[in-house]
């Protein structure tokens, strides 16, 4: 099928089997390799991006059902050369090793914080827990997101 | 958190740096060897076995094959023939999958569907029908049919004797006999194994996380009786290895005669419940531990007999008794170790293979020993510290354990510990504090790398390195900018191609320790090209000059009395451009051609354990709390310290991370972890990332870690003895311990869980 | 995944006609329908990557979240559209403040992505986890094929069912909010080609019996288009607890949705719903008879507890699962009385 999908912004026309899912269609027909997949099941996380603002499982959703709504990958995150805070404060604290759920948990951080679930540690661990690290990143992950919650601009429509 | 005794004259070895790979992986930018571009690439989707044992007496393709897009369908009847058998992670023959109508167990590749898009190799792949001739499978320990295999010494494995410790058991005052089992677990590291084949003529490129480009190259090469220099394999990125990725697998051979068949480029990205059977495992094992000892709570015997399975072709094994042996001062020693063949897939190396699953039934022990005895258990840990192997009388390079014991023990408020078990609550959660010995032996392998440097001070180190995680990257930009007298930023860091030079698999926590040293080993032979010349050089300042005594820092050439020379002029005497050295490294104790032999695929290794000098190993003390609710008895671990002494300490940051992660592996291993099988049929049932529970953010509190200062002169000239692993060590019987320190109750069976409780 | 045709309906009687077909008609269950309705997704496309479920239709229903999309609570009690998201009726004031239970369940359960995603409509018909069901190599399995037999009897079952189950299943529904909807009495509303039912809540969803392989009441294209919860003293007084061995995103091993209309220490009327170990959404009658009228205390809360799983029937594994059933009824009923309201 015929569809239009707007990703980061810009608009891509694709021709795709209607059994495509949001994430096949970003990694492979657009060629944004950014959102991982970890399991395709929806157990893992590594492939959250946010449609229309909120964060969801790329795997699980079709691309069909996404024309017109805007979708925000991790590609998406930075303006230019200048990092989100969430992506410089990853960094600072060394909040991932291998990095292959780190595009999940950033779309998940700062969805966290918008959603106003940064507000202590305990809300942060629990709202980061739909984004599993196997190596073991989290409490970085958790002074990351501490950290760079204030910095963040409240939100705007755009992330 | 720097580690004063790892700094260097450099600066930069000790110091903390943020990862010089870290903006790509914040952006997406990073490319795992699924996420490389390659055109028009069809699909391929695995068609595994649904039986353990018999063969595949034929197969109905039509349905499948009539799948619009569908464009190849692999089987043994079509490519039997164009594939060697692969060999398993120790070296020997292991299952195979097309080359024959043989099903060796579940979820055995039996067919590989080729397709125009993901989408149709998925749809057909589940429309092929295999008829099978199934026998009854023998799943793990006690099922009916397993066949046991006592192993001796061999060239990685040794099964340490000494004294009579049947006789010394017999008469101890103290005894203490248990036995224990550790689970089967799947490294599921969150990349899937995925593999891509390209053809250019002869030519083959493998897009594949591996955790070791060249082994990967000189197996595929073998089995499809290719000339090395034609396969290239590339992971500049893998997405979590833990040893999953260290070992060649079947999958690899088939998509390349998959893209050879179809003319394309073949992508495969198998799914998550896949990957628990086309590559390895920490297979379950069993022990029986014996301790025999004076009040006083000296051991006088230790036994330790440890049972593992794998599959029927392979005795893969990982045999920890080289190193629970070693822990403690012990007059007599026996072990001994079983391999149980099962019609199970072959296992392979998982962090820390050995003494994970090893240290935990020797650790547990300890407790209950100290626990009868009525000592704390630190106490008796340090009653029974050695400086020397007890197997052997060798030295240890170094050994800090009871440092580690006592930094871990103020932090962690073991002071605060009543005894009692049962004793401690806070509201409705009963409080349980323990702690183990961690250890790992550190292990150098040969090495090789490229390295050049321009006049305007910048460097560049390529070599065919890993990064799975480790921070690989960053660690030799900081060795290099440390020895060249640069700032991290100026090096230039290639990897993850084996179209460079090549160093070992990353595995055995050997890669920081090979690596740096053959990077310092560059950076010594370019510090001594530009000081020969200068020295040497008429007109120079430091002409006449003891080359010895110049060294490379802050861009220049530094001669005694702090004359310097800029870098600029240094290196433009020598060549008008960039300076570069191609170097081999091979540590003591390997043979001479051990780096030549890398450029063939083969790897050698030193073994902390069986070195002729000294026994090298880092330590590490672990403490855990955790809470057991009174009434449903879910169990928490809050809060952990781990103190490890592990030599230099190259980036704290990552090694942090390193330690971290690690911990948190070894919570995971004591309570979530472990792979379920359906024992009729031999298959893993829960082989989804949803039913094989890892912990997620919540369950994880606050995990400190220290580093213990440790100089060691003899692991070798850097004085690095790896971290990669040792963090899970010790933490297994920790959070056992703590459960039985909560409860009372002793669980010798892990991981341990609500029902374990009740 | 098999082939389908995606549809996008806009509003409700769209919905229903696409939904309506000879075909459809015919199908043996709900579940079985060649024609499904796709709200999140997250149950329908997982069962079809995996083979399950094998629709030939998918009949978006998205944008019904206009006319099924919202969240009313007045004196008669809570209203929730079908196509209200989980996260928003967590995160709804009413429903935290008067139906602490209801929040809970839906806050406990998956992740915060997957609950921006599902609906509550999907939600109460996602389907068992047991493995073997999910797997579809396993020949053995009545709900998937009916008369195949069941594997799971004598396998790897840790996770499943001790309550409702019967000789030919011992699946259980995994879900939670569906369990404070039947112990809260909550009723379904449905629209389906013959027209608009109400349905006790409680009667959605079917016990295994004979035919594990029909799983609801709902007759194949019949829609859910909202959940009314009626008031009642006991809601705000009410909650739910979950066991299970991580502390989240696990489904759970044994759940309790309790709530209490007290006068002072004594029970005038509760309301006792489990999960996680019933073979359906449940609600335990046994339970809350056994509580009326009494003081609530240990004792009181332990004769509910063994009333409650009077009946259960354990194989293998799930060996465990009354008693930690109990343990979490008991600790949820005292902690229940103990809120400050
Ligand atoms: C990893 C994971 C963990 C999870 N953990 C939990 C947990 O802990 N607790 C829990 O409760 N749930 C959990 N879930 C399940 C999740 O909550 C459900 O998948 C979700 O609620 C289903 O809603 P949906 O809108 O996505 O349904 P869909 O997948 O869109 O639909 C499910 C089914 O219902 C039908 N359907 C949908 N809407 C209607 C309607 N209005 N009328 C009639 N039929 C309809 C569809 O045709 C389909 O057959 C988990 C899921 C995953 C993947
Ligand atoms: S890939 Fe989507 S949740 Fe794992
Ligand atoms: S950083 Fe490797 S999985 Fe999170």
């Amino acid at each position: 099928m015929e569809l239009t999908l707007n990703i980061n912004g810009r608009d891509h026309r694709l021709s795709l089997d209607p059994r495509t899912t949001l994430l096949d269609a970003l990694r492979d027909h657009i060629g944004l390799t950014g959102s991982k997949k970890g399991c395709d099941q929806g157990q893992c996380g590594a492939c959250t991006v946010h449609l229309e603002g909120r964060r969801v499982l790329a795997c699980l959703t079709l691309a069909a059902t996404v024309q017109g709504r805007p979708v925000t990958t991790v590609e998406g995150l930075a303006h230019g050369e200048a990092l989100h805070p969430m992506q410089a404060a990853f960094i600072t604290h060394d909040a991932f090793q291998c990095g292959y759920c780190t595009p999940g948990q950033l779309m998940s951080a700062v969805a966290c914080v918008h959603e106003g679930h940064a507000r202590n540690d305990d809300a942060i661990r629990e709202y980061m827990s739909g984004n599993l690290c196997r190596c073991g990143a989290y409490p970085k992950i958790v002074a990351a997101i501490r950290d760079a919650a204030p910095q963040m601009a409240p939100k705007t429509g755009r992330v | 958190m720097a580690d004063d005794a790892g700094r260097r004259p450099g600066g930069h070895i000790g110091q903390p740096h943020v990862r010089i790979d870290g903006r790509a992986k914040v952006t997406g930018q990073a490319r795992y060897p699924a996420d490389e571009p390659t055109t028009n690439p069809a699909w391929a989707y695995l068609v595994i076995s649904a039986i353990a044992r018999g063969r595949i007496r034929g197969m109905q393709l039509e349905a499948a094959r009539a799948v619009p897009g569908v464009l190849d369908i692999l089987n043994h009847a079509n490519v039997g023939q164009e594939v060697k058998s692969p060999m398993g992670p120790d070296g020997k023959p292991t299952t195979t999958t097309l080359e024959s109508d043989r099903v060796w167990h579940d979820g055995q590749i039996v067919a590989v569907v080729v397709a125009d898009s993901f989408e149709a190799a998925r749809e057909a792949a589940y429309k092929v029908v295999v008829d099978y001739e199934a026998e009854t499978p023998s799943a793990t320990f006690d099922s009916p049919g397993v066949q046991a295999e006592a192993l001796k010494t061999d060239a990685t494995h040794s099964y340490p004797l000494k004294g009579d410790a049947a006789a010394a058991f017999a008469a101890a005052p103290v005894k203490l006999d248990a036995r224990y089992e550790t689970p089967t677990q799947h490294h599921n590291p969150l990349e899937l194994f995925t593999t891509t084949c390209v053809w250019d003529g002869p030519k083959l490129t493998i897009y594949e996380p591996t955790q070791s480009m060249w082994g990967l190259k000189a197996a595929v090469a073998r089995q499809l009786g290719l000339d090395l220099v034609n396969v290239r394999t590339v992971s500049r990125f893998a997405g979590g290895g833990f040893g999953g990725k260290g070992a060649p697998t079947s999958r690899t051979a088939w998509i390349a005669v998959a893209a050879r068949r179809v003319k394309r480029p073949v992508k495969l990205v198998p799914t998550r419940d896949q990957g628990f059977t086309i590559a390895t495992y920490r297979a379950e094992t069993q022990h029986h531990i014996q301790l025999g000892a004076e009040r006083s709570g000296r051991l006088l015997a230790l036994s330790h007999e440890g049972w593992e399975i794998s599959s029927r072709p392979s005795s893969y094994n990982v045999s920890g008794t080289t190193t629970t042996a070693r822990m403690y001062a012990c007059p007599n020693i026996a072990t001994k170790v079983s391999v149980v063949h099962a019609d199970r897939n072959t296992p392979g190396f998982m962090r820390a293979p050995p003494d994970t699953p090893y240290m935990f039934p020797l650790e547990c022990a300890m407790d209950e020993l100290a626990h009868e005895l009525g000592i704390d258990p630190i106490e008796l840990r340090r009653i029974n510290d050695t400086q020397t192997d007890p197997v052997d009388g060798k030295p240890y390079s170094s050994r800090s354990l009871m440092k580690c014991f006592d930094a871990a023990a103020a932090k962690f408020g073991w002071a605060r510990r009543n005894p009692q078990p049962g004793s401690m609550r806070d509201g409705d959660w009963l409080v349980g504090y323990g702690c183990a010995t961690s250890c790992y032996p550190s292990n150098i392998g040969p090495a090789t790398a490229r390295l050049s440097l321009t006049p305007q001070g910048k460097a560049a180190i390529q070599l065919a390195g890993h990064e799975i995680g480790t921070g690989a990257y960053t660690l030799m930009a900081i060795v290099v900018a440390d020895r060249l007298g640069l700032a991290v930023e100026d090096v230039q860091v290639t990897m993850g191609d084996s179209d460079l030079p090549p160093v070992p698999g990353a595995g055995g926590s050997n890669n920081a320790a090979s690596t740096t040293n053959v990077a310092a080993k560059a950076c010594e032979e370019i510090r001594h090209k530009l000081a020969l010349a200068a020295v040497q050089a008429g007109a120079g300042i430091f002409a006449g000059a003891d080359p010895a005594g110049l060294k490379l820092a802050d861009r220049a050439l530094v001669g005694p009395g702090g004359r310097r020379e800029p870098l600029a002029t240094a290196v433009s005497r020598i060549s008008s451009g960039a300076i570069e050295v191609h170097v081999e490294n091979v540590p003591q104790g390997l043979a001479p051609d051990a780096a030549a032999a890398l450029y063939q695929g083969k790897m050698s290794m030193s073994r902390g354990a069986e070195r002729k000098d000294v026994t090298a190993f880092a330590f590490g003390a672990q403490f855990v709390e955790v809470r057991v609710h009174r009434r449903t008895c879910e169990i928490r671990a809050p809060r952990a310290v781990s103190a490890f002494a592990a030599g230099t300490i190259v980036n704290p940051l990552a090694a942090h991370s390193q330690y971290q992660g690690g911990a948190i592996w070894g919570i995971s291993s004591a309570l979530h972890e472990a792979t379920e099988i359906d024992r009729r049929v031999a298959r893993y049932v829960n082989d989804n990332i949803a039913d094989y529970l890892i912990p997620v953010n919540a369950d994880i509190g606050e995990m400190d870690v220290i580093f213990v200062p440790e100089e060691d002169h003899r692991v070798n000239p850097l004085g690095i003895k790896g971290i990669g692993e040792i963090g899970i060590v010790g933490m297994n019987a920790a959070v056992a311990n703590a459960v039985f320190h909560a409860t009372g109750r002793r669980i010798r069976k892990l991981p341990i869980r609500i029902e374990d409780l009740l | 995944m098999r082939p389908f045709r995606y549809e996008h309906a806009t509003d409700r009687a769209q919905a229903l006609q696409l939904a309506t077909t000879p075909t459809a008609a015919a199908a043996a269950a709900h579940v079985a329908a060649p024609v499904q309705y796709l709200a999140g997704g997250t149950t329908l496309i997982d069962l079809m990557k995996i083979d399950v479920m094998r629709p030939e239709v998918l009949v978006d229903i998205n944008a019904l979240a206009g006319q099924h999309g919202e969240i009313r609570a007045d004196d008669a009690g809570l209203r929730l559209g079908a196509l209200v998201r989980m996260a928003d009726a967590a995160a709804h004031p009413a429903v935290l403040r008067d139906y602490p239970a209801i929040a809970q369940s839906l806050q406990l359960a998956a992740s915060p992505q997957l609950r921006n995603m599902a609906s509550l409509g999907g939600n109460v018909l996602q389907r068992t986890r047991c493995n073997y069901f999910r797997d579809v190599t396993y020949a053995a399995c009545n709900k998937r094929s009916p008369g195949s037999g069941c594997a799971a009897m004598e396998g790897v079952n840790r996770r499943l069912a001790v309550l409702g189950v019967s000789d030919r299943c011992i699946a259980n529904y995994p879900g939670d909010f569906a369990n404070a909807l039947a112990a809260l009495g909550a009723a379904v509303d449905v629209e389906g080609p013959k027209g608009r039912r109400v349905m006790a809540f409680e009667d959605l969803h079917r016990l295994p019996g004979e035919t594990p392989h029909v799983e609801t009441n709902l007759a194949p294209g019949e829609l859910i288009t909202g959940f009314s919860v009626p008031a009642g003293p006991w809601t705000r007084r009410s909650l739910y607890l979950k066991i299970r061995d991580r502390q989240s995103y696990e489904f759970a091993l044994a759940s309790a949705a309790v709530a209490l209309d007290l006068d002072g220490g004594v029970v005038r009327e509760a309301r006792v719903g489990l999960g996680g170990l019933s073979a359906k959404p449940w609600r335990s009658h046994e339970a809350e008879a056994a509580l009326r009228g009494k003081p609530l205390t240990e004792a009181s809360a332990q004769a509910a507890a063994e009333a409650a799983f009077a009946k259960a029937v354990v194989h293998g594994e799930t060996r465990f699962k009354p008693e930690l059933g109990r343990r979490t009824l008991v600790r949820a009923l005292l902690q229940c009385a103990a809120m400050e309201i």
